[in-house]
């Protein structure tokens, strides 16, 4: 029934990775502590210097690792305290980019959506260094994270290429040497993050080919993010991209793609997002254990990771030490069973 | 914050946008839709028989809304568009225009756990919309802005999508309602469209370089708004651009009104300074039109 079987877990053991069954991880992003929100104000304001700004970012990122060694994550993120918005930090980060005005997200949640005025080139690490401090704090392993080129391309404004297929190669150019480099450093597993890939779905195919160029002749294990979008529309033809793990979101839709999953079986590994980011209640252990089990239906665990549906960032500190906890209160009852 | 202090911020900012679209040379302004949360919850928020879930991407951009759950008949429970529009009237001399999600889109982007079929769905939301128009039209509304992207991607429903649309031109007058698609290619259902019994069609020529050749070819006597000005990239059109493509589009047609705006809404998908500069574009190529046409 899965043609996908062991085959990750075999990639994850010659890779010298150690994960328990059912892996718990994050998505990303986690809210910056009141300190770093003050100290960014100030940044902005002309009151904090660059250094001083970068030394509470590391700050939170040692007290974000601590935190998630506390609660018992068994794939770490660095929590992007770094980061203002998932596709900005890159264009800011990169030749090709200009920064425009606010543009509207969602209710009065609002961001700087960038403009590419020319062409698009990496000119050196982006996110490797933080890689490499976040990885220097623990033994687990972090994941390295960067935006697609798809996303990059959908969530900016095209004022210099002819079309949307020759911005979107162009990135993905750029972002496969971001995505060498993390490797070379060391990162093993690297997660690409496409939220934007689910809705043209006429654009699929653009998104694969753009996936290849950005994975090209890396060993690492690569797991893709998508969210918030109609997969009835991209599924199952989006297990084409070449990656290992897909990272979905679950709960706020209701476990629709359970349902999906059924008429046709997911034949890779899948990051199942068992708590809703969106919602500032934190979910009971229960109601967790009975969404992994929703997944267990559909997937084997040998090919099923848990995490939460997307980034945290927009939650409380509190509320995001909650769900995760719980998370992993549920998934070890979950594996009690499953061992048992 | 008490909802006086709210209402009176909602107002202020309604009169800020009214104020801007009228410097940028409209002839036609709406509110700005600045109370909406989002095209799709804004409305059904009101309404019995829905529950507001969690969000989702709005069609193909970065937008999100929040998506209704529907559990039982759709009913209105309160009137929302009527005040609106009063108040954006109130505080200009130009013309204003409605705006609602039409009842095809409303049923495709919600979640159906009613029990009832899909087109039982469409038909309890063109209910309750039929009766939000009939209020603006009450009101003194001259243009209701009807909005259905969702039709383009499904043109297979075209049958329930123009029934239910029928219904709300029944209760508030065709002439009035101006049926507007966006997000999508409109060539294949264009002539559909002119069928449905509305007096004005609002087109987005940013996703085919097919619809004016069609247009040109097949006519229309409906008003025609034309959004022949891209209001998700910020790169600016060269005036000559926009009016070769109207030229196109007009050369056959015997619509009695034509109006020009941005191919969407523009307070989601673009910062503001580019949005007013896209406007300031639309009218200037109205201007140039009218120096054209009268010097020929």
């Amino acid at each position: 029934m899965w043609r996908g079987g062991r085959v990750s877990r075999d990639k994850l053991e010659r890779l010298g990775l150690k994960v328990p069954v059912l892996p718990t991880t994050a998505v990303g992003s986690y809210p910056k502590f009141p300190y770093l929100l003050e100290a960014r104000k100030k940044f902005l304001q002309g009151n904090l210097s660059r250094e001083e700004l970068l030394e509470l970012e590391r700050k939170a990122t040692r007290d974000w690792i601590e935190l998630q060694q506390e609660i018992g994550l068994d794939v770490l993120v660095d929590g992007e305290m770094y980061r203002g918005d998932m596709v900005t930090y890159f264009a800011e980060n990169m030749d090709g980019f200009a920064l425009s005005g606010l543009v509207r997200s969602y209710g009065n949640r609002y961001y700087r959506k960038p403009i590419i005025v020319g062409e698009v080139r990496w000119t050196g690490p982006i996110t490797v260094d933080w890689w490499k401090f976040a990885q220097g704090l623990t033994e687990k392993p972090v994941k390295g994270m960067v935006t697609g080129p798809y996303t990059m391309m959908d969530w900016s404004f095209n004022e210099y290429y002819p079309s949307r297929r020759d911005a979107c190669l162009a990135l993905a150019g750029a972002i496969h040497k971001e995505v060498a480099e993390l490797w070379r450093s060391g990162a093993k597993i690297i997660q690409i993050d496409e939220p934007a890939i689910s809705a043209r779905p006429e654009e699929l195919d653009l998104a694969i080919e753009a996936m290849k160029r950005v994975v090209e002749g890396i060993d690492a294990y690569f797991i893709v993010h998508i969210c918030y979008g109609a997969f009835e529309f991209i599924y199952p033809g989006m297990l084409e991209l070449p990656v290992d793990n897909f990272d979905l979101e679950m709960s706020n839709s209701s476990l629709d793609l359970v349902e999906l999953f059924r008429k046709h079986p997911f034949t890779k590994d899948i990051s199942f997002g068992v708590v809703d980011v969106h919602s500032h209640v934190v979910e009971e252990v229960g109601l967790i254990e009975e969404r992994i089990g929703k997944a267990l239906e559909v997937v084997r665990p040998e090919n099923l990771w848990i995490d939460p549906d997307c980034g945290l960032k927009t939650r409380s500190v509190q509320e995001t030490i909650g769900k995760l906890k719980n998370m992993v209160v549920a998934v070890r009852k979950v594996r009690e069973r499953l061992n048992g | 914050m008490s909802d006086e202090d709210f209402e009176r911020v909602q107002r202020a900012v309604v009169r800020e946008v009214v104020d801007e679209q009228s410097r940028a040379g409209l002839d036609v302004v709406t509110d700005g839709l600045i109370r909406w949360y989002d095209p799709v919850s804004h409305l059904a928020r009101a309404m019995e028989g829905c529950e507001i879930d969690g969000l989702l991407r709005f069609f193909d951009t970065n937008f999100y809304f929040r998506q209704p759950v529907v559990r039982g008949r759709v009913r209105r429970s309160r009137p929302v568009l009527r005040d609106e529009f009063a108040y954006a009237r109130s505080v200009t001399d130009r013309h204003v225009k409605a705006v609602m999600t039409g009842p095809y889109t409303l049923a495709k982007l919600s979640i159906n756990r009613s029990g009832a079929s899909f087109e039982e769905v469409v038909r309890w939301f063109a209910d309750v919309l039929a009766e939000e128009a009939e209020d603006l039209s009450r009101a003194g509304a001259e243009f209701i802005q009807v909005e259905e992207p969702a039709i383009v991607r499904n043109p297979s429903d075209f049958g329930i999508f123009s029934e239910a649309l029928e219904a709300i031109v029944k209760r508030a007058g065709g002439d009035r309602i101006v049926l507007t698609t966006y997000f999508g290619d409109a060539s294949p259902i264009y002539e559909s469209l002119l069928d449905v019994g509305v007096g004005g069609l609002g087109l987005d020529f940013t996703y085919s370089g097919r619809l004016p050749e069609l247009i040109a070819e097949l006519g229309c006597e409906k008003d025609l708004w034309l959004g022949v000005v891209d209001g998700r990239n910020t790169k600016m059109e060269r005036e000559e651009e926009v009016l070769a493509v109207m030229k196109k589009v007009l050369s056959k047609v015997s619509s009695r009104r034509v109006f020009i705006m941005p191919s969407c809404g523009l307070g989601e998908y673009l910062p503001r300074r580019v949005a007013f500069r896209k406007l300031v574009l639309v009218s200037r190529v109205v201007e140039r039109w009218k120096s054209e046409q009268g010097q020929a």
